[in-house]
């Protein structure tokens, strides 16, 4: 009896002493450098080359225009963001400043993450962003999120040579004639077509399609009703069933949808890809062959109306941390970057090879004014045909969307396909449910 | 006894029918990284490059974030090994050899964390390094890691089985514990602390996740962390890939090579009678 | 070591426990009468000072987060707004979600894939080692060590590049029996043995080594008995080599088991866990439950990898209990 009490204190003790010393151990995290400016930690995430360069010098730029605020940079690789960020914030170290992707912006606001920018930064910084992206960032009259660019996520790219030796003079515009076409272009070595084709691509990737096909998303209104179940869904499932089944795209996901390299690569004849691609495929001078023939259009509707929305308008903007203890310094940094000087912002789309554009009226003026935009044989296509019909990316946890590309994927690989959107129908009805979702949807 | 020809080639053959399929991975590794891009994927098939070319692994050798990451894991790995051993190695003499109050409690609380695997306490480990200013910081690998029950318990079932007469002679001396572990025990843990040392030195340059949640800066990057940025960020260049993932992969496996011998007995010590 | 969930530390594991398994060194160090002095000094102070350094490590990056982990789990945790008390919610919500299972289900088939693979390679090539001589046993031991010290990035990287169905070395190797190519990796059927595969590489040799270490324990004197009588490989395995080896066998069973619940490196690097979830290990459901920047995933995921904790804790537990016993009746 003595002994166990005595095992008991010894582990008490223990427990305790511990404790006092991860308590005492605990600095407050530092706000400050050594030389007595306030710190601003810049989390970016990992993209193309030419970004990281851009934002680099724009921070060394930044820090040399002031000596009252230091901004650090840290470029974290895309594939372990989400993980990182997280943890980062259960420490309460998340970064004052990060990029957020628009679908990311308003589950974000709702749990308290991010600070309300209206409050922290002037008002006519808003009133320069353009009118279609501006829902994307504001709740409730507040703007929570200061837009960088927006890419459409979903473009058809197409060789104009073996289209032309197919016989095949006008790129589909129908999902019927784009099967028919990719069945003329599959030969030999060639596929007649790529999309997205796991789950986790599929998840963001079909939104369009999934828009386009149903005239809305899985989750619609309040939330508060799951509608995977809508019968027109099957036919986008068939879309990519028979894409699949009939090998008229590759069968090994050697690429992500991300990554337009099937195409660059001229393993394919027609390629879905997010219009960054054509930086990607611009500037590998291994695929200066493909480069030449390349042509984009926008990706076919089920039904060929050509003003019906086949992509969601993603991208990026800048969010300042709710918790952040220097959110005015970090406004500031966010202001001087995106909301200010034109040609700071003409500069990196111009770099972008025009494969992103301006979420800003100013920029996409001064944009439009430049010898290169002139020039570019692309910009035209998408700005006039595909980005005013885009639709914004939803707002729904991703764990919906993920839910409803994995009964896609199954469909897809030769799955039931009612069975399948049963399933998702199911899973999305958990969701609502546990995430206590119904009632909380915007539109 | 003499085996019969027949029997030796069959021997002979299975031999090498093991050593072939054990190594063709790291063979097909090591060719591939003298491949040029055309070469590497090309169709129809060809195990050997028609030219065996340098390139690749001159790239990499050049790229000065390659040669940090592998210097500074290095260091790491080093440092951690040794950390490890001494934290290690005299907890396990107290509890092999001496006797103490409480002493069936504490090997439990040290032996436990055996079985807790690391996804359970990723987050909150990772709030408590945090919260010990430990992000960032070749710190966060070293430290955390270093107390280890496996090795403790491997190291003190060698201490249990080393014959007790030597120590009784020294306590009689007046010979304090710290003295018999310095010039009794240690002197002939050579063997053990070569198995258990190893096995710190992979599990440190072997690391994933940890250092990815922990490190971002990327001056501090970690071997692992730079070989699966190389694939996610340049996935197709498959010949410089492979060549990376060779010179990534060599010191281990000289670390194997070199000591062999230890270890291939090691894996005994621990049960010598 | 807790941080890195690699089969290499596993199976180190296995390699000290399998040689000893019997945990309750205090009974026999009396019953050897080496461990306890004739003095019966307690050194109480020295001991402390000795082992406080592991007991502070372990207390401050073990035991302090698992509490931490379990107290967590009783909240819908928010880093930014008062976290909500919900008790056992969470628990529930683990336990009746399908993908959770789904995760635990292939789990157990890639364990089922691996570990039987791993044991009878390993069985059969330390077998083989134990009748060869000595330069090419050595030889053989040194090989089949090297894959267990390479990492599990590394061998994502080399075998998704030696699965790819153009140009890649597998396909090839099969295409001489006609068969093929496959995509392996973006077939559902295919991506988990595929997967396998590197797993029964990476973890076959350190078995070997083990049961090698086995069987040099059996006294060569009873095989030469058996020969004498007549037995055949099969008759001695059967009779000699697998009884007396029982207890490293099922420590190595356990161990593998464990492992191979675990294993997560792997399909995060070759699949993700696709295609349609058909890789979706436990440990990788769990930390992609992250990807959300919702309360609700940051509970779960912590909850779910609590509730795999205790998943595992029974089966090492029942395990150990069946090695004593065992072990108390070959006494």
């Amino acid at each position: 009896m003595h002994k166990r009490i005595s095992r008991l204190a010894t582990a008490g003790i223990a427990a305790a002493a511990v404790g006092v010393m991860l308590a005492g151990c605990t600095p407050a995290s530092s706000n400050t450098t050594e030389d007595g400016k306030s710190k601003v930690v810049f989390w970016q995430q990992k993209f193309e080359d030419y970004q990281q360069d851009w934002f680099k010098a724009q921070v060394a730029e930044f820090n040399k225009s002031q000596d009252e605020v230091e901004v650090e940079l840290l470029v974290v690789p895309a594939d372990t963001w989400d993980q990182k960020l997280k943890a980062a914030q259960a420490a309460g170290k998340a970064p004052d400043v990060k990029t957020t992707s628009y679908g990311n912006v308003k589950p974000m606001q709702a749990s308290g993450q991010i600070a309300d920018l209206s409050e922290l930064m002037d008002a006519d910084a808003f009133d320069d962003i353009a009118e279609n992206i501006a829902p994307f960032v504001t709740v409730d009259d507040e703007v929570y999120a200061y837009p960088l660019l927006v890419e459409p996520s979903t473009v058809l790219f197409y060789r104009t040579d073996l289209l032309a030796a197919a016989g095949i003079d006008a790129p589909p515009t129908t999902w019927d004639e784009l099967v028919d076409d990719a069945r003329t272009l599959t030969t030999g070595d060639v596929y007649g077509m790529n999309i997205g084709q796991t789950a986790p691509d599929l998840g963001w990737s079909s939104w369009g399609l999934q828009y386009n096909v149903a005239g809305d998303f899985p989750l619609r209104g309040d939330w508060s009703e799951a509608s995977a179940d809508d019968p027109a869904y099957e036919d986008l499932a068939k879309f990519y069933q028979t894409l699949y089944a009939e090998k008229l795209m590759p069968q090994e996901a050697t690429y992500p949808y991300a990554d337009c390299s099937f195409f660059g690569e001229g393993k394919v004849a027609m390629s879905a890809c997010g219009s960054w691609a054509l930086g990607q495929l611009s500037a590998n001078p291994d695929w200066a062959g493909v480069w030449e023939n390349t042509a984009v259009a926008a990706f076919p509707s089920s039904d060929g109306d050509p003003t019906a929305p086949t992509s969601t308008l993603g991208g990026w903007t800048l969010t300042v941390d709710a918790k952040s203890k220097v959110q005015d310094e970090s406004a500031e940094f966010v202001q001087w970057l995106l909301a200010d000087d034109t040609d700071r912002l003409v500069d990196f789309f111009t770099a972008t090879g025009f494969s992103k554009y301006p979420a800003r009226v100013s920029v996409t003026e001064a944009l439009a004014a430049t010898p290169e935009a002139a020039d570019n044989p692309f910009l035209a296509t998408i700005t006039e045909d595909i980005v005013p019909y885009a639709k914004a990316e939803p707002s729904y946890p991703w764990d919906v969307s993920l839910a409803f590309a994995t009964s896609l994927e199954k469909a897809m690989r030769g799955g039931d396909i009612p069975a399948a959107m049963s399933e998702a129908q199911a899973a999305i009805e958990d969701v609502i449910k546990k995430q206590k979702l119904a009632g909380t949807g915007s539109d | 006894m003499k085996a019969s020809l027949g029997r030796r080639v069959a021997t002979y053959s299975l031999a090498a029918l093991i050593v072939i399929s054990t190594t063709l991975p790291l063979a097909w590794m090591l060719i591939s990284g003298f491949k040029g891009r055309n070469e590497v994927l090309r169709t129809p098939f060809q195990f050997f490059p028609d030219v065996w070319m340098w390139q690749n692994y001159a790239a990499i050798l050049q790229d000065p974030a390659f040669l940090q990451s592998m210097a500074l894991t290095f260091a790491g790995a080093l440092l951690f090994t040794l950390l490890s051993l001494v934290v290690n190695s005299i907890a396990a003499y107290a509890f092999a050899r001496l006797d103490f109050r409480g002493k069936r409690f504490w090997w439990v609380y040290c032996i436990t964390p055996m079985f807790i695997p690391g996804m359970a306490i990723l987050l909150t480990s990772y709030v408590v390094v945090s919260n010990l200013g430990m992000l960032n910081t070749l710190a966060v690998l070293i430290i955390p890691g270093a107390a280890s029950a496996v090795q403790m318990f491997f190291i003190r079932q060698f201490y249990l089985n080393t014959p007790l007469a030597i120590e009784e002679a020294a306590l009689i001396d007046g010979a304090g514990r710290w003295r018999i572990f310095w010039s009794i025990f240690l002197p002939q843990s050579q063997g053990v602390f070569v198995v258990v040392g190893v096995g710190s030195f992979l599990a440190y340059w072997n690391a994933y996740v940890w250092p990815i949640l922990t490190i971002q800066d990327p001056g501090l990057q970690q071997i692992m962390q730079y070989i699966a940025g190389f694939r996610s960020e340049r996935g197709n260049e498959w010949g410089l890939l492979m060549a990376g993932s060779t010179l990534a992969a060599l010191p281990t496996i000289l670390l194997v090579l070199i000591f062999q011998r230890y270890i291939v007995n090691g894996v005994r010590l621990a049960g010598m009678k | 070591m807790t941080m890195s969930p690699q089969s290499t530390n596993r199976l180190a594991t296995a390699a000290s426990v399998a040689l000893e398994p019997e945990t309750t060194a205090p009974a026999r160090k009396r019953r050897r009468g080496v461990g306890r002095l004739s003095t019966h000094v307690m050194d109480n102070r020295t001991a402390y000072v000795m082992i406080a350094p592991m007991v502070v490590l372990l207390g401050i990056f073990v035991w302090w987060p698992l509490l931490y982990s379990f107290y967590l789990s009783t909240f819908e945790i928010s880093f930014y707004e008062e976290p909500v008390f919900v008790g056992l919610q969470f628990y529930g919500y683990v336990l009746e979600d399908p993908d959770f299972w789904h995760s635990i289900g292939i789990g157990a088939t890639y364990v089922l894939y691996t570990v039987p693979a791993i044991m009878i390679i390993a069985f059969l090539v330390a077998s083989f080692i134990r009748t060869v001589g000595r330069k090419v046993a050595g030889l053989l031991k040194t090989t089949v060590y090297v894959p267990t010290v390479v990492s599990a990035v590394i061998t994502s990287v080399v075998f998704v590049f030696m699965y790819r169905a153009d140009g890649g070395l597998i396909n090839w190797l099969i295409g001489f029996v006609g068969l093929g190519p496959f995509a392996f990796l973006s077939d559902p059927e295919l991506a988990l043995p595929a997967i396998s595969v590197p797993g029964i590489w990476l973890a076959f040799g350190i078995t070997t080594l083990i049961m090698l270490a086995g069987m040099y324990d059996i006294p060569q004197s009873y095989y030469e008995a058996a020969q004498l009588e007549g037995a055949n490989f099969f008759q001695r395995t059967w009779f000699i080599t697998i009884p007396l080896m029982k207890n490293v066998l099922l420590y190595l069973l356990v161990t593998a088991t464990i492992a191979g619940m675990q294993q997560f490196e792997l399909p995060l690097i070759m699949t993700q866990g696709g295609p349609t979830n058909s890789t979706m290990t436990p440990n990788l459901f769990i930390f992609n439950q992250f990807k959300d920047p919702t309360p609700y995933a940051t509970s779960f995921s912590l909850t779910a990898a609590l509730i795999l904790f205790f998943v595992l804790g029974g089966i090492s537990m029942l395990i150990f209990r069946l090695i004593r016993s065992d072990k108390a009746i070959d006494a």
